[in-house]
């Protein structure tokens, strides 16, 4: 059994947070350039220049591409080998803590109703914690998603009947497509759209987080069946026109990711969470002779 | 940078203190760089705001011609100086209720944030002679650029995003005329032909949102 200790956590967890912040993950800016090269709209083409340009900035001058940190949730992928000596929780928002004092996150948690702010970032349940138990792994790995709550505005969750899944999920594809236009610019377009389908209400939840934050958004889905609804829904969703920003374009979204499990035979539960264009995510593997690999 | 629409807009150069005039040319699509004075309010700016107008209180600023940039900085304080480390817009959206206030009752006459905003700001902007901006969403690193100082803050209280930070600016843009005082609307054009495609693409007309 190989301990993982605080010190080495609280490293991790500093490095993951600023590595996310300055900059936007490869994959999105690898898909944020191809749909400057796509996209016909001359103010649209404009607009994904600037955001190109201050991701960019953002990494050469060490400093946070968006004055929004969002809010951050950390995904765990715990090898048999291997053994937590500190919480995740507690080492990560003591990272966050330190982060804020440097600058690189504004001071935005605050307490959901008295709205009070304790000014870094600190705060009950900071960060959300996910952790996988996977026996056949020789290494932890980390990823922290930071994401920005102006897509969280526009989020949807909908318990559909059987009858509103309709033909081939028709019903999904209307809810989708919908969710789109109400989000127009507030999402920060072009999005990345995670859709958790199936299981409960909150299991469709967690998953549609998940699927935008883990996945690399230039991944396809191993499952063809879902990998066809992906291709299906992005190209959809890039014929409304809402474009980046929402002024209007033939860019509206980067990626789709669409994960599914089994549900009730009386229930269809379908949760669509936007992300914003800014990807600010960062993972890395801590190997059982205490190696650290950073992923992206 | 031009961020016209098919390269046909204007450009225009504003001043603080805005004035009447200096908004009515404006259409839809065309550019603004701004100068002067910007003051930034998000959710909590705006609720005490309207608490002050309700009890009676007096304001801390004039806002008369003023921009409020719906925007909540990284800061950092140096030798008891603030400085933006970075700055962007945030969901202009969650203000809608405060529109009418802002631009009737305080003399607003420019909003900037992103993701537009809904009808009662399209009526205030038209009665009041107002414009929305939009600024380059994600875009914060950018932005700070045109942030010559910070003048000064207050309701500090409220915690740094949602303080009012007064900031000065020098030719601030591009930023696009979204919402005009002609009752035009970028994000209305975008939506309505969106919602024409949906009922294309999945060939029903009822909403299941």
């Amino acid at each position: 059994m190989k301990v993982v200790d605080g010190k080495t956590l609280s490293e991790i967890a500093f490095e993951l947070i600023r590595r996310s912040c300055i900059g936007i993950a490869p994959d999105a800016m690898e898909l944020l350039k191809n749909a400057y090269e796509r996209e016909r709209n001359v103010a649209a083409k404009s607009m994904l220049k600037t955001m190109i340009r201050n991701a960019e900035l953002a990494t050469v001058e060490n400093k946070p591409v968006c004055q929004s940190p969002g809010y951050p949730v950390v995904y765990v992928m715990l090898g048999g080998d291997m053994k937590l000596k500190v919480g995740v929780q507690n080492a990560f928002q003591k990272a966050l803590i330190k982060a804020t004092k440097v600058g690189y996150l504004r001071p935005s948690m605050v307490h959901p109703l008295t709205r009070k702010n304790p000014g870094d970032n600190s705060g009950i349940g900071v960060p959300d914690v996910e952790i996988e138990y996977v026996p056949e792994k020789d290494y932890a790995e980390f990823i922290i998603s930071f994401k920005g709550c102006g897509a969280e505005l526009a989020n949807v969750l909908k318990i559909l009947t059987p009858e509103q899944v309709g033909k081939n999920g028709g019903g999904i594809k209307r809810l989708v497509l919908e969710s789109v236009v109400n989000a127009g610019g507030i999402p920060c377009p072009p999005v990345a759209i995670g859709i958790g389908i199936g299981g409960q209400m909150h299991y469709a939840a967690k998953l549609s987080r998940k699927a935008i934050s883990v996945r690399k958004w230039t991944d396809s889905n191993p499952n063809q069946e879902l990998a066809t609804l992906e291709t299906e829904l992005l190209k959809s969703i890039n014929s409304l026109g809402i474009g980046p920003a929402g002024i209007g374009g033939d860019i509206t979204a980067l990626a789709v990711k669409v994960e599914c499990v089994a549900t009730h035979t009386a229930i269809c539960p379908v949760a669509i969470n936007f992300h914003c264009w800014t990807a600010r995510r960062s993972g890395a593997r801590l190997y059982s002779d205490k190696s650290v690999e950073y992923l992206f | 940078m031009v961020l016209g629409l098919g390269g046909k807009s204007l450009e225009t150069y504003l001043t603080t203190p805005i004035k009447s005039e200096d908004i009515a040319g404006l259409r839809v699509g065309d550019v603004v760089y701004l100068s002067g004075r910007v003051y930034t309010a998000r959710d909590m700016a705006h609720i005490r705001i309207g608490e002050y107008l309700r009890e009676g209180k007096q304001l801390v600023e004039d806002f008369k011609g003023a921009a409020i940039f719906h925007a909540g900085p990284v800061v950092r304080k140096r030798n008891e100086e603030w400085e933006i480390i970075v700055i962007g817009p945030t969901t202009s959206m969650r203000m809608e209720p405060f529109s009418e206030i802002l631009l009737g009752k305080l003399g607003v006459k420019a909003i900037i944030g992103k993701g537009g905003m809904g009808e009662s700001t399209q009526k205030a902007l038209k009665k009041y002679c107002g414009v929305y901006l939009l600024s380059p969403p994600g875009c914060a690193v950018i932005q700070a650029k045109s942030i010559q100082r910070v003048l000064t803050v207050h309701w500090l209280d409220l915690g740094v995003p949602e303080s009012i930070w007064v900031l000065e600016v020098n030719d601030w843009g591009p930023l696009v005329v979204a919402m005009d005082s002609h009752g035009g609307s970028l994000f209305k054009e975008v939506k309505e032909n969106a919602l024409k495609r949906i009922n294309r693409i999945t060939g029903k007309e009822e909403a299941i949102l």
